[in-house]
């Protein structure tokens, strides 16, 4: 696959105490299908290999010569998406679902089996590197009703829906 | 696209300084009442009918229990029934006539004044009917009925009757002589002339059955219940665990009020029905029980924190209450001074082994969070910010959990053998378990003044980085 390469270098930003995150994923969602994004950082950006691998982006990551880390996103081919078991979730039908219906592109946490407040702030980190235009699934154990106040103050909307198991699955989205 | 039907985004908790205003309230009731008692541990050595063990017993259960229950059920009952406070506001005003309710009763109880302390309980009894009121409504938001909410419900009722059966056990100990020379049209005369046939009737009763039947409505009505109710939401969540038999868990709530209603009669009326009344109520916790061993079994979080170890020991203690509940309520068991302590006993079990611990080990849930999501809920994900366990120091945990029951312990030896100064020095480490949980909540309050917050990421700092010019190719093709 000679794919383009998109390059993004955030070494200045995490110098400067910018947080790249936004920066990042508004580039992941300006990739082109064929596209891979290739990114600079000082250090190597491990929590990103999660999030992206949800939206569906394996990674190649190296040390430069200079002392930085360089990584190449590119998607995963089909078939091999539920090798992470972090897939399984993303993979049923009501996020599938969701994901062709909307047209955006769809995070999506599981913060079921975690002590409160871990599930809040599992889903409330997912939510700072929400990209424009696309939706977070956040699935809980419990009605989230901690996480609404916070999700307004961010300036998102979102609903939630009981699930037949009794948990819940709560759309994020900006306003 | 629209996800079906849902909650919307309209429930929520209330705002966290109204439940840390009872909170901080309680506490500093529960360290009046301790200090008082190593002052006058004469008061646990002696038979209970006298005027400073209905003040002491009266700091305890307004001043510490009721103000915290209150407080925390704010809190509680929306985020555990999945909707929101009815008023915020109205919860404000129960703590003002609160506060100055159970302040003015316990004073007014310890000087004898019962008239007094009718005024004083009247204005606490505002305070109750504005927080049953707001609960009440708040009930009725509830989307779909459940157990927890019966439970709920189930104690707003007990509540409100140990209330009434207090006030009429007040006006029964008033004189009305100067209802003669009241004008027969004032709306006060009318008043009076109520109360006077309250105390008339109350009259009927014997003092000392009358008191027990409205400590029972407070104790197993409210607090029991409460503990019972909301730890089917708590346990769970707190273990990551579900409750396993929802027709069990029903049945251990109706057991409690059916086996109530028939000590309260049996205990007023002096039945023998008591034996049979009170093994109804251990039935219950019995059931109870074996529901939250099945909890426990089917966590997913094996390990206990000491919040829950505080909690879980509370509710071991309901064990050694039940024999001796049952054993007080033998029929034909002689009055004499021994056994006239172990009523003693029973009541310092029920208001200090098991409801006081299970709610100190609740507030270790419950006063991190409010705090932590005060503090920082706002700031997660743009920084690094404390998890809650930092907050407070586990080591002091551990010397309040172990201070606390060798309190107990001693405590109630001091009491059975009728020894003051046993009793004081069980107190006395009492105070030292106090003291130790002060220190820890004013840890976890100085979060509230000062947020501990570090940058997300660091930065590493190396000369090359700094010396090095840096190209801008924010984004551009390869």
């Amino acid at each position: 696959m000679s794919n383009d390469t998109v390059t993004l270098d955030v070494r200045e930003d995490i110098r400067s105490g910018r947080e790249p995150f936004s920066k990042i994923m508004a580039a992941v969602a300006g990739l082109k299908a064929t596209q891979d994004l290739r990114l600079i950082a000082p250090f190597e950006p491990v929590p990103l290999f999660g999030i992206l691998s949800q939206q569906g982006f394996s990674h190649r990551s190296s040390p430069t010569s200079a002392g930085d880390f360089e990584v190449v996103f590119f998607r995963t081919p089909a078939g091999t998406m539920s090798a992470d078991p972090k897939m399984k979730g993303g993979s049923t039908p009501a996020a599938a679902g969701h994901a062709v219906c909307s047209g955006a592109p769809v995070i999506e946490v599981d913060a079921r089996g975690l002590e409160p407040p871990q599930p809040l702030v599992k889903v409330l980190e997912a939510l700072t590197n929400l990209p424009q235009g696309a939706r977070l699934l956040a699935r809980t154990d419990r009605r989230p009703m901690h996480l609404y106040a916070q999700i307004e103050e961010r300036g998102f909307k979102g609903e939630s829906e009981e699930q037949a198991d009794g948990s819940f699955v709560t759309y994020v989205e900006h306003r | 696209m629209t996800p079906g039907a849902f909650g919307a985004f309209s429930p929520h908790a209330p705002n966290i300084v109204l439940p840390l205003r009872f909170v901080v309230t309680g506490l500093l009731a529960l360290f009046s009442g301790v200090i008082w008692l190593i002052v006058r541990p004469d008061i646990l050595a002696t038979y209970h009918y006298n005027q400073y063990v209905i003040a002491v017993t009266h700091l305890f259960v307004l001043g510490w229990i009721s103000t915290i229950v209150m407080g925390a059920m704010y809190q509680l009952v929306p985020v555990a029934l999945e909707t929101k406070l009815y008023s915020e506001r109205l919860a404000r005003w129960q703590f003002i006539f609160h506060l100055i309710g159970f302040v003015g009763m316990v004073w007014m109880f310890w000087t004898w004044n019962l008239k007094q302390v009718g005024h004083f309980g009247s204005v606490l009894t505002v305070g109750v009917a504005l927080f049953v009121y707001n609960i009440i409504r708040t009930l009725l938001r509830v989307p779909r009925w459940n157990f927890v909410a019966t439970g709920v419900a189930s104690a707003l009722s007990w509540l409100s009757l140990a209330v009434l059966a207090g006030l009429a056990i007040a006006a029964g100990k008033c004189s009305y002589d100067s209802e003669s020379a009241l004008l027969q049209a004032a709306p006060v005369s009318a008043l009076v002339h109520f109360l006077k046939s309250v105390a008339g009737y109350v009259a009927h009763f014997d003092a000392i059955s009358a008191m027990h039947a409205h400590a029972h409505l407070g104790s197993v009505g409210v607090f029991l219940m409460l503990i019972v109710g909301m730890s089917y939401k708590l346990l769970p969540m707190f273990t990551l665990s579900e409750v396993q038999n929802p027709r069990r868990a029903r049945a251990s709530i109706w057991l409690l009020n059916v086996g109530l209603l028939a000590s309260f009669l049996a205990v007023l009326f002096r039945s023998p029905l008591k034996f049979i009344s009170s093994l109804l109520i251990v039935a219950g916790l019995v059931v109870y029980g074996l529901e939250i061993l099945a909890i426990l079994r089917a966590r997913k979080r094996r390990a206990l924190d000491w919040g829950l170890r505080y909690f879980l020991t509370a509710l071991s203690l309901l064990v050694p209450l039940s024999f001796l509940a049952v054993l007080l309520a033998w029929p034909g068991l002689p009055l004499n001074v021994f056994t006239g302590q172990l009523e003693n006993l029973y009541g310092f079990l029920a208001f200090v082994g098991v409801v006081s611990f299970a709610i100190v080990g609740m507030l270790y849930k419950i006063i991190p969070f409010l705090v932590w999501y005060r503090s920082y809920s706002s700031k997660i994900g743009l920084a690094k910010v404390p998890s809650l366990a930092d907050l407070y120091s586990p080591g002091l945990q551990v010397a309040g959990y172990w201070s606390w029951l060798s309190g107990l312990v001693t405590t109630s030896l001091g009491i059975i053998l009728s020894q003051a100064m046993v009793a004081r020095v069980g107190c006395s480490l009492f105070l030292l378990s106090l003291i130790v949980l002060a220190v820890n909540v004013a840890k976890m309050l100085s979060h509230l003044a000062k947020p501990r917050v570090e940058p997300l990421l660091q930065v590493p700092k190396r000369a090359s980085e700094f010396q090095r010019p840096q190209p801008e190719i924010i984004p551009s093709r390869s």
